[in-house]
Formats: C-alpha cells, structure tokens, sequence
C-alpha cells in the first residue's frame, strides 16, 4: 500500500506544472480568452489548439479559423445575450468554449454541456442552417444537467401516444434531422424523436426561437407539443420566476 | 642551503584568483542560503491604516504579509476568515500550493500543520466550522495580491482554504470568494517555496502567525 501511494505521489510530482488559469477553472487545455467582459458575464473562450478530453481523451475538437470565429461569437453572443446573469447563475452556465468539429468517439456533436464545470463546449461550424437554434438546445441540456430533479422524464413521455418509443439513447438512431415538421404531430423535428431529453431539448430551443405567434399557433393545432410546451414553461418558471420566453 | 624560491607573477594570479573565486562563492553562498536578504519586512506598528480593524498580519518565513479585508464586499467569507484568524487557526499551517509569480494557497487545517502534514491528502482537508456559501455577486477585481477563498469545484465549498495571487486574475471575478487586499507584503509571498514541476509542495514553507492588528 505504502509503495503504491509512495509511487503515486513520485508521478504527482515529476508531473509538468499546467499554471494556466483557464487550465485550472475549466479543465480544458489549450483555451485562449475571447471576451470576457460580457453583460451577463459569460466568459467567452476558443480553442488555440486543437483539444482532446475526458478519461478516455474520446473528446476532441479543433481551432477555429479565426474569421469563422469573428463571425460566429456574435452570432452565439447575440443568441445567449438573452440570458440574463441571475438565470445563468441559476442554471449554473458561465463559460462557453468555441471550437470546430467537435466529436465525442468519433460521433460529431454540436455541443457538449459541463455543468459541474460550469462550460457548454460549441461546435462553431455544426449545421450552419440551425445554428443559432442549437446554442439553446445546448443550454437546455445544461439546464436539464443542474436541475434533473426538475424534470421527469417518465412523466414526459406521457405527453406523447402510447405506442410512441424513443430510441435507447441520441446516438442509437437515425433521426438526427432538424428541420422543423410542418404537421408537427407531437414533435418538432425528427432528432425530437431520438429521447426525452433530446425531445425537451428541442422543445425549448423552439419556445425560445420562434415567435411567440407561432408557438401560439402550434398550441392550438397539436395538444402533445401544447402540453410539452406547458411542461417546458411551468419547470423553467420553478427555476427562474423571471424568465419570460 | 634552503633557497628561497620567489613565486612567479603568474601564479601569484592564479592565488589572488582562486581567493577572489572562494570569496565570490562564500558570498553567493551565504546570499542564496537567505532567501529574504532583500526583502523588506513592514512592520504594522510603524503604519497608519484608515480601516484598522479590518488589518490582519500574516507573517512568513520573509516577514510581514499585511492584508486589508473586505467585510463589504463578502461579509460571510471574511467573518469566516477573521474567526480563523483570532482563533490562531493558521499558525503552522503550510503554504502547500504555491505556483511561482501566480498564487499562493493554504489554510488547510486538517492535513497541512506542521509536524503532521499528510501529503496525500493536504489541499483536501477542512476546518471543524464546515463550509459557508460562495459570495461572487459584488464585483471585485481581482489584480496582484487580492485575497480569495478556496473552494472545491462547487460553489458554496468554502471553508478555511484561501489563496493569495501574485499576478492580476480576471477570471476569478465572480468565481471565488474575495476577502481582502495584500497592502504591504507581497515581496514576501514571492519567496515562499515553489516547486517548478508541481503546484504542491514537499517540504512547505509555512504560516508563523497570523493575527488582526487589533
């Protein structure tokens, strides 16, 4: 026992000092700092180097070009500018990493929410046409990540029609679209199909991203998506009062 | 007949250069053996403060670390820290992450007292006061020398573990809980020991005293 933990701390301490701030904060290395001084106080990062994470280094995104960066920080700064400091508190959001082709095994991903470190990680080049819809499908799962207590899943799949089964996990199925249905029959978009909590993902993201005349009328043609989208609005009320859609 | 043999001008060079080298040695010697030659040790007494009762004295292997805290700006945190302080808690306590020209960390009361420091477990360890909420709304700059609550990775973990930083830190606004200010000091901060490959140190330097100046 005693050798193990004497060879434990040998590699503890011939290990190379990381003095990077942002190292330290959020664990991810080869960070640069984009802005900062934000009004919600969003703290804005890009990879300079390519990254690799997680136990299993499964996790990997690359630099940006910085032109797409340009471009794409106001587009993501304009879309959670709507986030207001005390509801990104609460839902436990501060950091947001831009990076291009962002996998997780392999699998490419727009987005990977962290919690516990406070970071949602963001694919800038993943599907240019739902971009800025994903930002928030993204900041969902966050929020569903802080308050899983919130949010019943068994009672979710309720909503739907009894002879309705989601896959066994997002990555398990090929409905990935995400065009937005015409007739939406209880789903937004084929991807809504994949699980609850992908399903309460898009939900959100669409109560925040079409106009509330639209929602209305969604409401009114399909009594699934209008209990989702009551559900939605009732549990983020009990996390931020404040929060209008 | 002993003849006296005459040392040559050359090897009288040699001789006035091997003494000038043993000098230069003894010198650089006895200039690196003390680490706080140069360091200017403040002594309270000989300062007038605005604020007086908040003014607490770290002193450190170098000298006088003088602090001002913020009881504004994180009531919480510093009537934790004060509470430490006035109870001699950090005496002893070792300075057991310390990363050069960046931070300074201790305060670990369970594992980091000399005489029983546990090296596997120091930076974990706690006060018997458990752990307070995180105080991160006001706004705080953290520049060189600010004084911060550690914590773990989540919020409202903060115990007796702070941190003191050497280099301006914009990150940790809204991140740690801020408790004061380095007045008078930092130079002796600089000298604590380090370890260039590791954040935690074997062999710590540690706190000597640590009191409120009234």
């Amino acid at each position: 026992m005693n050798s193990i933990r004497a060879i434990l701390l040998l590699i503890f301490f011939i290990t190379p000092l990381k003095a990077n701030t942002i190292y330290n904060l959020i664990k991810i290395p080869n960070l640069e700092i984009y802005e900062i001084n934000t009004q919600n106080k969003l703290k804005y990062f890009y990879a300079e180097r390519p990254f690799r994470l997680g136990t299993q280094k499964n996790i990997v995104c690359s630099n940006p070009d910085k032109k797409d960066l340009e471009i794409k920080y106001k587009t993501i700064h304009k879309n959670l500018s709507r986030y207001s400091y005390n509801y990104l508190k609460k839902i436990n959001l501060k950091y947001i990493v831009m990076c291009e082709n962002l996998s997780i095994s392999e699998l490419y991903t727009a987005g990977i929410p962290d919690n516990i470190m406070k970071t949602l990680i963001l694919d800038i080049k993943f599907n240019e046409d739902y971009f800025e819809r994903v930002i928030h499908h993204e900041v969902f799962h966050i929020i569903h990540l802080q308050h899983k207590e919130v949010f019943n899943e068994e009672e979710w799949i309720k909503f739907n029609n009894s002879k309705f089964k989601y896959a066994e996990c997002s990555t398990c199925t090929k409905n990935i679209g995400l065009d937005k249905y015409d007739k939406t029959k209880g789903f937004f978009t084929e991807y809504s199909k994949s699980t609850a909590s992908e399903d309460m993902a898009e939900v959100y993201s669409h109560m925040i991203f079409l106009k509330k005349n639209d929602i209305n009328q969604i409401r009114k043609l399909d009594p699934i998506l209008n209990n989702k989208i009551s559900y939605i609005e009732s549990k983020i009320k009990q996390i931020d009062t404040s929060f209008i859609f | 007949m002993i003849k006296k043999i005459e040392a040559s001008l050359s090897e009288k060079f040699i001789l006035i250069f091997l003494m000038l080298l043993g000098i230069t040695t003894l010198g650089i010697y006895i200039v690196l053996k003390n680490q706080c030659l140069f360091v200017k040790n403040f002594d309270p007494k000989n300062i007038t403060f605005e604020k007086p009762n908040n003014i607490a004295i770290l002193n450190a292997p170098c000298g006088n670390v003088i602090i001002e805290l913020y009881p504004n700006i994180s009531p919480n945190g510093v009537e934790r820290f004060k509470k430490l302080i006035i109870s001699n808690a950090y005496e002893d306590i070792a300075f057991h992450r310390v990363i050069e020209n960046k931070l300074v960390q201790a305060g670990d009361l369970e594992f980091g007292k000399k005489g029983s420091l546990d090296y596997g477990k120091i930076g974990a360890g706690k006060s018997e006061l458990g752990t307070i909420k995180s105080e991160t709304d006001n706004r705080f700059n953290y520049v060189r020398g600010s004084v911060g609550l550690a914590r773990t990775f989540k919020n409202d973990t903060e115990d007796s573990q702070f941190f003191i930083i050497l280099q301006d830190e914009p990150l940790f606004e809204g991140e740690y809980t801020p408790v004061g200010k380095v007045l008078y000091g930092l130079e002796v901060l600089e000298k604590i020991k380090y370890q260039r490959n590791s954040e935690y140190i074997l062999r710590p330097d540690f706190i000597n005293s640590f009191k409120m100046l009234n």
